[in-house]
């Protein structure tokens, strides 16, 4: 009876590795849970996770990298802050130990293990030995390319927001071995030739399937790094984003029609589909996550105003979850920003200050997200909104072309950065669409940009780059926990490894200043 | 012949033994017994459990009637050990025997509550939802990440772990019959435990059920109950709530209903509770000893709506074959259990409920229920406990058979050699269906479908196992030798509708991996002289939880005892009548990992319905690989433990001293795994050691003894420190979810402390002596307030736990209580500091009562003090947990001699002494999330024996 011993799993979500792979969807299937690795956060619904330390909900990428990006600037405010981690980020008293700090560093480095596990099952030999057929070989070189692009994508994220990872790679074995520490500059450099490598087997722009990147979110990763690359790696490559967005921007891509579009619940089928370069997808019956998308539309429903119902979800949504800071607001005064579309403020009666973050009656809250559609439906469902989040879009390329045309890089033109600037503008319905060079600088695009990509997880990268993050030459509320701002130390710019990655890899150190 | 004193029953199976020799028999089911070549002057010794030995020096009658009388006397008491018996004069390790005249009493319906207070090291918590689960712990637990239940064998069939969940029914304890049980075995050193090897490691503990005899009784026993919750949660009064909200939020006065509505009082209900117990014992076809017992317990919750009812069928079938050389045993039991689970959290709603508004609401478009509602939409926020209850249905009905049918073969040849065969299983079907009405409000969901969830479930197990026993004298050396083999094999299914009138339900199946558990057992034993005993214990076990390198382990243990008193300068002391010196070493195994069947094998999961991915907007079926741990091995635990057991003037005073240590190594526990080389960033692993360390002390007393009188008591104490010693990494690690945010936690995993140590912040006071929201001790002076300012204090383990149990008879009264213990666990008030901050007041959009405590600190927001160390109490206390007094009638009817009737009164749950604030001490792991309460119970009995 010893052999009653070897048992197998019985539930029929679970397979063993080697039936899975007699089937030649699985390929494809274990793509899609790579990619799906950025959206969801575990196989048994919204509440599971295949990562611990923290709320599962909480653990989506997009939602931890909005917490790290935006919520720990000066955009957000979450009013809760008895949800772990969420106070000591948006006040910049973090330590080793906050779990959405974590939540990040594992989430990437999973989607990490899973791009290396499909290169391990799909290298010729495998493909071999399992018969698999030609038209499913041709496939799997662009799948190839597909995850490698996803592995260098959590690196670029690591790579900002912490400042060095544990380096694996697709030959590194899986169990009982210690990744040795790469440093910025050593990513930066395995980014970059990622990158370029898998360049000929990406698919052409927009000729993907919706959901599946293609070359041009390839080439927005490397813009990204160019224009930080002063902050990465102390060495300005503007003249390379310049490069990289001329690329994107010639790739097909067009601005959306309606700047609402982009963050409704059929983005995924009107005109943001020429905007967005690549989304994390959600969707209330299929892809239901506690990411940003659902986040942001229950938690941007006001406490008094209780405006749920027609964006989609219940009346009173998450009862007053988030709000803008003092400094966001102030960049929509002024008569030219009364219609701008971008503006989705709603002041009411509520004060500009926030002097208590717990009272969700104080600051102005905003209804930039949406679980309606642009036909005036409604998403599935009322918790899971069906809005996919916009993780890089195209107004985000041409404000990175006018920065990195205003910082030195060659190749651009200003007959450009202005048409790219008015397109945004006029798109907007701001009367202030004829902008020259002359009106057009560095502190203006950071501005801008603030105005066309709030809450889109990119605030920190870029108060970073413009100097105006940790020191003290920009406090905005409740910077380093004080209701009207605080200096930060400079070592603050990256966050530190968390404290249970830090233990349970010894190659690994921690930042400086933590 | 051997009969019963006080009633002239005969008694069957008592030890019969010429003296001084090896020479004796058991007496069969008429009393009667027949011993060959016997001479006048030998002296028989006649041994039977609870009852006092007898010698008799025969003389030239040789038909002797002999009369034995109870005795709390218990050094001759035969003990249930794994795969055999032994006697507590001759147990080499730390066993303690609960027989049924030893239960703790009271309105008890699962088994695990006869031995509450009872047994030194053996802590049971038990809500006060009807028929609720237990948490069973014996010296505190020797796992962190494993489970900590200990193993619990009913006639031989281990039974799944105890925390074991099943859909539709109360737990695994709830369907048996606590009066089917005849007695208790713990097994608590590692010599004794180590023959059950990798499940060993939390103690044992083996539930005999009462057999057949060959005479007829028949035995009617029925109890009622009617409880009160006594306590509540002090929360503001209507009239004192509109004051607090005119003071504190005066644009929301308008809010304020008229009504005067007292929440707890509306959830909360005083209840009453049956028990009927028949039981038929004789002898049919003439030969088969066999007892019939059909019990029904019906109890209602506390909780509105919460009820348990059960129907237990139990038989057992007793025939000896060929002059007793082959004795079978039949146990089969059926269970029929129906529930209806009410939700327990609305108790924590009527603490939140708006006072000023009324339960019931003629206008409301919730079915007559009021219900917070503004501009056509329900509002945000707690919703009303009394439509949450009534217009919910959550019944469960669980249908379990179990049993085993046990061959006791003595060889015809060889009767020192037997040959035992057990074969049993235990299966359970369940189903669960949850319906709430359309009228029901939705949380933030403006479709009002309700629900219609039907869950089924099955679990069950089948076991085999064999063993070999010989046992011989040569000279003053005995020699007990047991070898076998044991089969075990889990399964657990089911499946679950999602709600079905949600048109986008979809309906899941589950599926465990079937663990297998197999094992090879031997033990020796060996007595010399009647003073030196030797027992040694291997066992080598196999289980389908680790990968085929890991999957076999080693266990054993040793353990020699001297029975010092025995020897000839102790002999005739007057004080000392018995003192046995006792030592064990041990290893057993921890394989017990909840959830965790298959975690070596490379496997994939794809999403469920929801959890899918979209390419080009259609569905894919998105598949990860999860996380592997093909090293994952069993958790060691070592127990080192000295004892001495002892008797005083006559035994009038005896007990045991025990000291143990227990190191468990190798630690299952979920511990970070290096980021990016496996599929998840943490996964059970072997590492870290918690160490324990404890102290045992029981006490049994025959105070009086008398024709008229008699009084006895038991105390023991029970001193532990757990503390982990190694933990991955030396990494800590949080736990102990809490109430108040999404994922907040309030306990610590650290190095050097003890499991789930408080980790809180220190509060800062004023000069008056009050807190100051939000301000704390900078504990690492670096000017922030964060994380790394916690610290750890105190933690939910008590250091010493105490239990006393009183019975006294005169003539025919009988009088009997007992108090339990526990000092120096700390309990964190997850009350006050989730729900008593003035922010509250506004419960979402709408308004919400507080706990009064708040103005003992005027806390205005949770998440500024929910981590303070203001809410860690101290929450020692002395409970007394049942008096009973009873009369008993002997012969009331003529025409059956042994006939009698015993009516009984009592209290359960009658005082509780304690300095914590919350409602009860006696907490789930140290939070008070506010427990389901217990009642105050009065009980009233009769037992009528034919």
């Amino acid at each position: 009876c010893t052999k009653d011993l070897n048992i197998v799993p019985e539930d029929d979500q679970t397979v063993l590795s080697d039936a899975l792979f007699e089937n030649e969807n699985a390929y494809l299937e274990v793509l899609a849970g790579t990619y799906a690795n950025l959206s969801l956060t575990g196989v048994d619904g919204p509440e599971s996770s295949n990562i611990k330390g923290l709320d599962a909900g909480t653990s989506q990428y997009g939602r931890t990298l909005l917490y790290l990006q935006t919520l720990s600037a000066d955009q957000m405010i979450w009013s809760y802050e008895n949800d772990p981690g969420t106070r000591e980020l948006q006040r910049n008293i973090w330590t080793a130990q906050n779990p959405v700090i974590l939540g990040m560093f594992s989430r990437a480095m999973v989607t990490v293990a899973f791009a290396n596990n499909f290169l391990r099952e799909t290298t010729k030999e495998k493909l071999d030995a399992r018969n698999v057929s030609t038209a499913t070989r041709e496939n799997i070189v662009t799948y190839r390319a597909e995850a490698r692009l996803l592995r260098a994508l959590s690196y670029y994220n690591l790579m900002d927001l912490y400042g060095k990872a544990p380096m694996v790679v697709e030959t590194d074995p899986t169990a009982g071995f210690n990744p040795p520490q790469a440093d910025r500059t050593e990513l930066f450099t395995f980014i970059e030739s990622e990158l370029l490598a898998i360049d000929a087997d990406l698919m052409a722009p927009k000729t993907n399937q919706h959901g599946r990147a293609d070359k041009a979110v390839a080439w927005m990763i490397l813009a990204k790094m160019y224009l930080n690359a002063e902050v990465y790696i102390g060495e300005a490559k503007y003249t390379e984003c310049l490069t990289e967005c001329k690329k994107i921007i010639g790739g097909g891509f067009s601005l959306a029609t309606n700047y609402a579009h982009l963050f409704m619940a059929d983005n995924n089928t009107n005109s943001a589909i020429n905007e967005i370069i690549f989304p994390l997808i959600s969707d209330g019956l299929i892809t239901q996550n506690y990411g940003p998308t659902t986040v942001m539309v229950n938690g941007e429903i006001g406490s008094l105003e209780a405006n749920g119902i027609p964006l989609g979800v219940g009346a009173s949504g998450w009862g007053g979850a988030l709000r803008v800071r003092k400094q966001f607001a102030q960049l929509f005064d002024g008569g030219i920003f009364s219609g701008d579309t971008r503006n989705t403020i709603i002041s009411g009666t509520r004060s500009i200050d926030i002097t208590d973050i717990s009272d969700k009656d104080q600051g102005y809250i905003i209804e930039k997200y949406s679980n309606a559609t642009s036909t005036g439906t409604f998403g599935s469902d009322q918790t899971f909104v069906d809005t996919d989040f916009p993780l890089f879009r195209l107004a985000d390329v041409y404000l990175m072309y006018a920065e990195a045309h205003l910082r030195g890089g060659s190749g651009g033109s200003n007959a450009d950065m202005e048409t790219y600037i008015n397109a945004l503008r006029t798109r907007a319905n701001n009367p202030q669409n004829n902008l020259t060079a002359a009106d057009i600088s560095l502190e203006f695009i950071l501005d801008e940009r603030a105005r066309e990509l709030h809450w889109e997880a990119h605030r920190r990268q870029d108060l970073i780059r413009f100097g105006k993050f940790t020191g003290g030459n920009y406090n905005w509320a409740w910077k380093g926990n004080g209701s009207n701002g605080i200096a930060l130390p400079s070592y603050m710019k990256v966050y530190p490894i968390p404290t249970a990655s830090l233990a349970s890899n010894p190659n690994l150190t921690q930042n400086t200043g933590y | 012949v051997v009969k019963e004193k006080t009633s002239g029953e005969p008694l069957p199976g008592v030890s019969v033994v010429v003296k001084g020799t090896t020479k004796g028999i058991q007496t069969d089911f008429d009393g009667n017994f027949i011993i060959n070549k016997v001479s006048a002057g030998n002296v028989l010794v006649f041994r039977y459990l609870g009852f006092a030995d007898k010698e008799v020096t025969l003389e030239n009658n040789f038909n002797l009637i002999v009369e034995l009388t109870e005795s709390a006397e218990q050094l001759e008491e035969i003990v249930l050990v794994g795969y055999g018996t032994t006697t507590v004069k001759d147990a080499t390790g730390s066993v303690e025997s609960i027989t049924a005249k030893d239960f703790t009493k009271g309105n008890i319906v699962t088994p695990e509550n006869l031995l509450s207070g009872r047994v030194s090291g053996v802590s049971v918590t038990t809500s006060g939802a009807p028929g609720s689960g237990s948490q069973i712990t014996i010296r505190g637990g020797s796992s962190i990440g494993a489970s900590n239940s200990p193993l619990i064998i009913i006639d031989g069939l281990p039974i799944e772990n105890s925390d074991a969940s099943i859909s539709g029914s109360r737990g695994l304890l709830a369907n048996i019959n606590p009066n089917d049980i005849e007695s208790f075995s713990v097994l608590k050193d590692a010599s004794a435990t180590a023959i059950y090897g990798s499940r060993a490691s939390n103690g044992v503990i083996i539930i005999t059920t009462k057999k057949g005899r060959k005479d007829f009784t028949l035995d009617f026993d029925m109890q009622y109950t009617f409880g009160e919750v006594l306590d509540r949660v002090n929360v503001f009064s209507a009239n004192d709530y509109r004051s607090l909200i005119t003071a504190k939020r005066p644009g929301d006065v308008s809010a304020l209903g008229n009504a005067n509505t007292d929440w707890q009082d509306e959830v909360l209900r005083s209840t009453t509770s049956s028990l009927y117990n028949l039981t038929a014992k004789g002898q049919i076809f003439g030969a088969i000893p066999t007892r019939l017992s059909i019990g029904f317990a019906n109890q209602e919750g506390a909780l509105l709506t919460s009820q348990f009812d059960r129907k237990t069928i139990s038989l057992s079938m007793n025939p000896s074959l060929f002059k007793d050389h082959l004795k079978i045993n039949l146990n089969y039991n059926r269970v029929f259990e129906d529930s209806r689970f009410g939700d327990s959290g609305q108790i924590g709603a009527a603490l939140r409920y708006d006072p000023t508004q009324p339960v019931y609401d003629a206008s409301s478009r919730f079915g007559g229920f009021y219900q917070h509602f503004s501009n056509g939409e329900i509002a945000n926020g707690t919703t009303n406990p009394i439509a949450s209850l009534l217009q919910r249905n959550n019944t469960g009905y669980a249908f379990r058979q179990y049993g085993n049918l046990n061959f006791d073969y003595k060889f015809h040849f060889i009767p020192d050699l037997r040959a035992v065969v057990n074969v049993g299983f235990d299966k359970i079907t369940s189903e669960n269906s949850d319906i709430t009405s359309k009228l029901a409000p939705a949380q933030s969901n403006a479709l009002f479908f309700g629900n219609d969830a039907f869950n089924t479930q099955e679990r069950g197990n089948k076991l085999f196992d064999t063993y070999l026993n010989y046992s011989k004298s040569f000279n003053k050396l005995n020699v007990d030798l047991t070898g076998g083999y044991s089969y075990q094999r889990f399964e657990n299914f089911g499946t679950n509708s999602g709600n079905r009138n949600n048109p986008e339900n979809i309906s899941t199946t589950f599926a465990d991996p079937d663990v297998v558990n197999l094992g090879f057992f031997s033990r020796l034993k060996f007595k010399y002289n009647e003073k030196y005993l030797l027992t040694l214990n291997f066992r080598r076990d196999g289980t389908s939880r680790f990968s085929s390198d890991n999957q076999w382990g080693n266990f054993g243990g040793a353990a020699l005892a001297y029975n010092i008193s025995d020897e000839d300068f102790l002999k005739d002391s007057k004080v000392l009548s018995s003192l046995k010196l006792r030592a064990s070493v041990g290893l057993t195994g921890q394989q017990n990992i909840p959830g965790v069947n298959d975690l070596y094998l490379d496997r994939y999961r794809f999403g469920n319905e929801t959890s899918r991915y979209l390419f080009g907007n259609s569905s894919i079926k998105s598949t990860i690989p999860s996380v592997v741990n093909p090293d994952l091995k069993w958790e060691e635990t070592t127990t080192i433990e000295f004892g001495v057991d002892y008797g005083l003037f006559d035994n009038k005073f005896s007990g045991s001293l025990s000291a143990f240590q227990k190191t468990s190594d190798d630690l299952l526990f979920d511990a970070a795994l290096a980021d990016g080389t496996n599929f998840g960033n943490s996964t059970i692993q072997n590492i870290g050691q918690l160490q324990i360390k404890g102290l045992e002390f029981t006490l049994n007393g025959d105070i009086l003894k008398s024709e008229d009188y008699n009084w006895n008591f038991t105390f023991n104490a029970t001193y532990l420190d757990r503390k982990i010693t190694e933990l991955a990494n030396d990494q800590d690690v949080r736990t102990g979810g809490t109430e108040g945010g999404t994922g907040n936690t309030i306990q610590l995993l650290r190095e050097g402390y003890t499991p789930n140590s408080f980790y809180v912040y220190k509060q800062l006071y004023n000069t008056a002596g009050k807190p100051i929201e939000g301000a704390y001790a900078d504990l690492n002076g670096d000017g922030v307030i964060n994380d790394d300012d916690r610290y750890l204090k105190e933690n939910p383990n008590a250091d010493v736990t105490l239990g006393f149990q009183s019975n006294f008879n005169y003539k025919n009264f009988d009088l009997a209580f007992n108090l339990r213990a526990s000092l120096g666990n700390y309990v964190y008030n997850n009350v006050n500091s989730s729900k008593a901050q003035y922010e509250l007041l506004l419960d979402n959009a709408v308004l919400g009562n507080l706990p009064t405590s708040v103005l003992e600190t005027d806390f205005l927001r949770t998440s500024d003090v929910i981590n303070s160390d203001i809410y860690i109490e101290n929450a020692s206390y002395l409970r007394m947990d049942n008096v009973t007094l009873g009369y008993t009638f002997n012969n009331p009817i003529k025409k059956f001699s042994y006939s009698s009737i015993r009516l009984w009164a009592g209290v359960q749950n009658v005082f509780t002494l304690t300095n914590y604030s919350g409602l009860d001490p006696e907490v789930f792991d140290g939070i008070d999330k506010l427990i389901y309460p217990r009642s105050r119970n009065f009980l009233m009995g009769a037992n009528i024996k034919f």
